[in-house]
């Protein structure tokens, strides 16, 4: 469990790194990662499957992201952008494109939904993430910065 | 220049760098209208779409302005969307001057950013700690990172000869993958889709996918449009590369190399 806790930060923290993300929030994007891995995973071993899972992830990730941006007077795209990247369905369209070209249309087209349907419930996540009033946060910024 | 077209002129610039650099496009359009307001224009319109900008200043008056400004899709640049975003909040509450903001947005398009050492180092990482989470073992992981090297090396190279993304994804997941078919085949004994699925990482459209989300919350759907059907082609630009290279190692090996 710890390896896959440091190893997703780890993960995240490279692609805050790709992303030119500025060098003080290369922890908090990384912690973002972390979390939203968790999540997943938690979610996985409830049963729930990977489009359930990676609404619920996208979610938790879009609220640390909007938390985070406020706290730390950042564009909250900063935290959001790095990650995502745990979720992406990278091995989806990986598997997709295999099974299509070994022929296993059956296989094929289950993953290709299966892509899909990640993909969508990402967007879900995130939107459900974003329908929260900003001045909430704002709120919660103000507060933060008093102390 | 009337002060209307100089105030134009920064507004749209700061506008300019912030899309480039992957803001949303609510944000740039937030941005510029605020600046615009600030510096005491009242009358003004600005639109943005994904890859260009358009404003005017007091369409009926004498000093006039308008400006246009095509922003092709750009590297992601987080650290100038936060510097902008600093910057255009210090402009509200009237800290800056025009002349002042012209420099620190100069200051701004020539900011430090990693290396390209740290890049490709970055990027091996990346694919190494994806190939651990999604099953593969610590050695998998090992070869991942050679492949996540090699791949951004690759993209360092084909951006200098100004090739088309498509190219770029299709080859790039091309590389990743004859690398890892060739070690396994090779006798290296890896989890090669495993391996493969780290290196391809990189390149898949997670930040395509965030913006084009935000946009269409936004209602920018347009962009928003643009964004996801970018995210769908690079999405099939992998497909692409990866069954192309496994589809020419079947017919090489006639089977021998199924995974």
């Amino acid at each position: 469990m710890t390896d896959q806790i440091l190893i997703s930060m780890a993960a995240t923290i490279a692609f805050a790194v790709l992303f030119h993300v500025p060098r003080s929030e290369y922890l908090l994007c990384g912690i973002n990662g972390a979390v939203g891995w968790m999540v997943y995973l938690f979610c996985i071993s409830k049963g729930t499957g990977t489009v359930l899972a990676s609404i619920w992830a996208a979610l938790v990730l879009t609220l640390i992201a909007r938390i985070l941006s406020a706290v730390r007077k950042m564009p909250s795209t900063v935290f959001l952008i790095t990650g995502i990247f745990t979720l992406v369905p990278g091995s989806g369209i990986y598997y997709t494109s295999y099974y299509l070209i070994m022929n296993e249309l059956e296989q094929c087209a289950a993953k290709g939904m299966e892509t899909f349907k990640i993909a969508g419930a990402i967007v879900l996540g995130i939107i459900f993430g974003l329908m929260l009033p900003q001045s909430w946060f704002n709120r919660l910024g103000r507060v933060c910065s008093k102390k | 220049m009337p002060e209307s077209k100089v105030t134009l002129n920064l507004a749209i610039s700061v506008g300019e760098v912030l899309l480039k650099s992957g803001g949303e496009i609510y944000r740039v359009q937030e941005t510029v209208s605020r600046i615009l307001e600030a510096y005491g224009i009242e009358d003004y319109h600005v639109f943005v779409i994904t890859n260009g900008i358009f404003a005017t200043v007091y369409e009926q008056r004498e000093d006039a302005g308008s400006m246009v400004r095509y922003v092709p899709i750009g590297e992601v640049n987080l650290q100038r969307v936060a510097e902008i975003n600093q910057l255009s909040r210090e402009i509200c509450e009237k800290k800056c001057s025009i002349s002042e903001a012209f420099e620190r947005l100069e200051q701004c398009r020539n900011s430090y950013s990693e290396g390209k050492l740290a890049m490709i180092f970055a990027c091996g990482v990346g694919s190494a700690g994806f190939c651990y989470l999604l099953g593969g073992r610590p050695y998998d992981s090992m070869v991942s990172f050679f492949l996540g090297v090699f791949l951004e090396i690759f993209l360092i190279l084909a951006a200098n000869y100004h090739a088309s993304r498509f190219l770029m994804n299709i080859l790039g997941s091309a590389l990743v993958t004859a690398g890892s078919l060739l070690l396994f085949a090779a006798g290296a004994g890896i989890l090669s889709d495993k391996v493969v699925i780290g290196g391809i990482i990189p390149l898949v459209p997670g930040v395509a996918l965030t913006t084009a989300i935000r946009d269409l919350f936004n209602g920018d759907y347009l962009s928003g449009s643009i964004r996801m059907i970018d995210a769908l082609l690079t999405g099939m630009c992998i497909a692409i590369g990866v069954g192309g290279v496994i589809k020419i190692f079947q017919l090489m090996g006639g089977g021998a190399f199924l995974l």
